[in-house]
């Protein structure tokens, strides 16, 4: 089907009018909705970001490509949730307590939300009251943490040990990111991973969700 | 005592007023401001470059003008003579004073901007730094025009409420006044900055006892890090920030 290869490419330029439009024509006519996702979108996210790891694509790119996918996935979701079906993974991301820095999060956001994941935004300076609140609510299965400071960095420590305290600390991964953060700070505050980019991070959680 | 001071031109008033009033004898060397932009590897090359190239038989102890800055001192090695570091997260600590009147002050202010004669006039990174800095090399620093040329009208208006503008859930701008300034000129660019960016404005006294400190000495443990000849600096985010470790040439931050 011609409109397959479309909307792949649509996704890979990040063009979402073009991706919304043969997302609805390919349904009306009959496609698959689960199949339109996993033969094709997903691909083209992939493709996506084996080109940003390639540096043939940077953040931009990312950006309008997760934005394309976003507006197909808005047609396409629905759908799939009447079949039943239940997204990659629930995910609760917002910036730390203290940190209104959100251009890194909201890249890691739309990338995993491109990947399938059902992403709940919290926005920034996060308690982590709420962190643990809304991954108790939404059922989530994985917590991100973004701080873009090192005098933020603790905030993340807290929330680490407020999901301890909670009991939630075995329901749920961590993974945490932002320009100071480290995977040996990660290892320090007990976090289950750390990624040093937006791409890196949908690998991570797909890793971090299939452990 | 002879000592060598490395710093961040976002300091020359403040610290060429404290060398000039200090009990030693201070030589001091500014690098670029915008090295915290190039990301931690790129600035503790420049910096070890800058220490390396130092005339140790000339000093004593070499001092650091720079806070842990993204991490940007990490990694860094003492050679013949020790380095001596505040323990600071960046520069607001020097312009605060102390670590802990700058972490209360960001604790009850979180989003706060802030602005002093050097970061007025020594701005924002131009030339090769603003070409190396991580901003540049993840295709983030484009214009609106820019924008639009690369993605369309539709993708630029998205890109560039996506990254336009890191500062845009700050509330406030602060002007930290250090008691050095030559007249109104530099608050007043700072005020007409606020009101630019639609943020409450505010004035804070700044205090140069920490710079003071660092080109008197004697560098309490509590306040400045001295690392040993042959020893680096590494984070410790669970104490002083930061600590010494054994070095290692080849060892980078972590």
């Amino acid at each position: 089907m011609p409109t397959i290869q479309t909307l792949y490419d649509a996704i890979l330029n990040g063009n979402a009018k073009a991706a919304k439009e043969i997302t609805q024509t390919s349904l009306a006519a009959g496609a698959n909705p689960q199949a339109l996702v996993d033969d094709t979108m997903i691909p083209a996210m992939n493709e996506v970001g084996r080109r940003y790891e390639a540096n043939e694509y940077f953040v931009p790119e990312l950006l309008i490509a997760a934005r394309a996918m976003k507006a197909s996935l808005e047609l396409i979701r629905p759908l799939l949730s009447a079949r039943g079906a239940e997204p990659v993974g629930r995910v609760v991301i917002g910036t730390v307590q203290g940190d209104l820095h959100d251009i890194g999060k909201n890249l890691v956001g739309a990338m995993l939300e491109g990947a399938g994941f059902e992403v709940i935004d919290l926005g920034v300076d996060v308690s982590p009251e709420k962190f643990i609140n809304a991954a108790r609510e939404k059922k989530a299965t994985l917590v991100a943490l973004s701080a873009l400071l090192t005098t933020t960095m603790h905030s993340m420590k807290a929330v680490m040990e407020k999901l301890k305290e909670s009991g939630m600390r075995g329901n749920v991964k961590v993974m945490i990111g932002g320009a100071p953060v480290t995977q040996k700070y990660a290892d320090e505050i007990g976090a289950d991973g750390y990624s040093s980019n937006a791409n890196a991070a949908v690998a991570l959680a797909r890793k971090l969700l299939a452990a | 005592m002879r000592l060598k001071l490395i710093s961040c031109e976002v300091f020359t008033r403040e610290l060429c007023d404290a060398a000039a009033r200090s009990v030693h004898q201070v030589d001091l060397q500014f690098l670029p401001k915008g090295l915290h932009d190039i990301g931690c590897s790129g600035m503790r090359e420049r910096l070890q470059t800058a220490i390396d190239g130092v005339d140790t038989s000339l000093c004593e102890r070499i001092l650091l003008g720079y806070g842990l800055c993204n991490n940007g001192i990490a990694g860094l090695i003492a050679r013949a003579v020790p380095l001596v570091v505040p323990r600071a997260h960046d520069c607001m600590t020097l312009f605060f004073g102390s670590r802990q009147r700058y972490e209360d002050y960001f604790r009850q202010n979180p989003g706060t901007y802030f602005l002093t004669t050097g970061w007025i006039e020594r701005g924002e990174a131009t030339g090769e730094l603003r070409q190396l800095s991580i901003q540049h090399a993840n295709g983030m620093d484009l214009t609106y025009n820019e924008l639009v040329e690369k993605y369309g009208e539709d993708n630029a208006q998205f890109l560039y409420e996506q990254l336009g503008d890191q500062t845009k859930h700050y509330r406030r701008l602060a002007f930290i006044e250090m008691g050095l300034e030559p007249d109104g000129s530099f608050l007043a660019t700072a005020r007409s900055r606020a009101q630019e960016k639609g943020l409450e404005f505010s004035t804070e006294q700044g205090d140069l006892r920490l710079i003071h400190a660092l080109v008197n000495g004697p560098w309490d443990d509590s306040e400045f890090l001295t690392v040993p000849p042959g020893e680096r600096i590494v984070t410790d985010f669970g104490g002083g920030l930061i600590r010494t470790e054994k070095g290692n040439a080849e060892a980078g931050a972590e």
